[in-house]
């Protein structure tokens, strides 16, 4: 019974998925965290360390990490690396004048060798806005066809309408959960 | 092998462990996780001063059934957030008579029907000052009298120098025998959990509370 105890506790450790969510300040990362979790997003300030949020999600517990965006916070990012599973880097889709900030700190991360095993979802966000560049355009702009070294997909989504956030996320555990949990 | 005799002395030892560790306390300073994850039954003390050198502090708790999709309470450090007064903080229940240990005993006055919850959300807010925290780890423990109810065992990992940050556990409450919850109801304040936190496995800051569930 000790055994089987210890089996089942192995399981349900292998069932979590750490998820880390970055992206430039403003980009809408904590908007699309509480979007996700069914909280009111009327009220979200600069984050000025990490919210965490854990839950269970088609059998699965998350782990949801996000850091804050703001310059003086990028090379604390580094520390939030280890055992992620998958990496939504968000992007402020209407924020053309830092587009070029958003695909250089991408690559920086790309480049991050504790983070090589990780999913990679970018979310070209504010999809409601008048301006905002597409999906394919954000592709384009991010060069992401050139990454060859991360399964990853562009998706645009809308955090404050909810418009296709829940069918990104879900490629993105599926996606890792067809990488990691392959006995199941 | 090993493993099943260390199991044995501990369940032998098991009635001793409270005790064993307040002598441990005598002698060093360093209580481990692995010391707070044996405990069969609430602390009778405090097992570390109230101040922490990393002065982390905590700012907001709050609980959100996501069922009813309702906040249940959110008590806030900083006055321009709501209290309810489901909860309250007490002065009268300090462990030693002074005034060191205020802030980090709550006493949580809850109705039954906190009992019948099924898919709540537990948030902790925290700012840390200006040394970074490495390897920060919460272990919390509920028990009512002596039977342990829950466990939460979390590794924030790394925080910011002068960081506020901001967790929630989500998570569908354990269901309870119907004959657990009467007597949880029939008992105030029996219901009791301790708090740990960890930097880098030395214990840093002990939290109390205490719960009735028949307001």
């Amino acid at each position: 019974m000790g055994f089987l105890t210890v089996l089942k506790k192995m399981r349900q450790k292998e069932k979590e998925m750490r998820i880390l969510l970055l992206g430039l300040d403003n980009a809408g990362k904590t908007t699309i965290l509480k979007r996700f979790n069914g909280e009111p997003i009327d009220t979200i300030s600069p984050t000025l360390g990490f919210n965490i949020k854990t839950l269970e999600h088609r059998g699965y517990t998350l782990n949801l990490w996000d850091v804050g965006g703001q310059k003086s916070l990028r090379s604390y990012w580094r520390n939030y690396f280890e055992s992620t599973d998958g990496l939504v880097w968000v992007v402020d889709a209407a924020d053309r004048m830092r587009l070029d900030a958003c695909k250089e700190e991408l690559n920086i991360l790309l480049q991050e060798e504790r983070l090589a095993g990780a999913t990679l979802l970018v979310l070209a966000n504010k999809q409601d806005l008048p301006g905002a560049l597409s999906a394919q355009e954000i592709k384009d702009v991010l060069e992401l066809d050139k990454i060859t070294t991360h399964h990853w997909s562009v998706v645009g989504v809308s955090a404050v309408t909810g418009d296709k956030l829940l069918n990104a996320i879900d490629w993105l555990i599926g996606d890792i959960a067809k990488r990691i949990f392959t006995l199941d | 092998m090993s493993v099943v005799q260390k199991q044995i002395n501990v369940n032998d030892e098991i009635d001793n462990v409270c005790e064993d560790l307040e002598v441990k306390l005598k002698y060093t300073s360093n209580i481990t996780p692995e010391d707070v994850l044996k405990l069969t039954k609430i602390t009778d003390n405090f097992l570390c001063s109230n101040n922490n050198e990393y002065q982390i502090e905590f700012t907001r708790f709050k609980i959100r059934d996501l069922e009813t999709d309702t906040v249940l309470f959110d008590i806030s450090k900083d006055p321009n957030m709501p209290e309810t007064n489901e909860i309250t903080t007490t002065d009268d229940k300090q462990q030693d008579g002074t005034t060191e240990d205020s802030g980090r005993f709550v006493r949580y006055l809850f109705s039954a029907t906190f009992l019948k919850l099924k898919h709540v959300g537990a948030t902790v807010e925290f700012q840390v000052g200006n040394k970074d925290v490495k390897n920060f780890r919460m272990i919390e423990r509920h028990f009512f009298k002596d039977r342990l109810l829950k466990t939460f065992d979390f590794n924030f990992g790394y925080c910011i120098p002068n960081s506020k940050n901001t967790c929630e556990h989500i998570y569908e409450f354990p269901t309870l025998p119907q004959d657990l919850i009467d007597q949880m109801i029939a008992c105030p304040f029996e219901t009791r959990s301790d708090s740990f936190y960890f930097v880098d496995n030395q214990l840093v800051l002990h939290n109390k509370a205490d719960y009735s569930y028949n307001g």
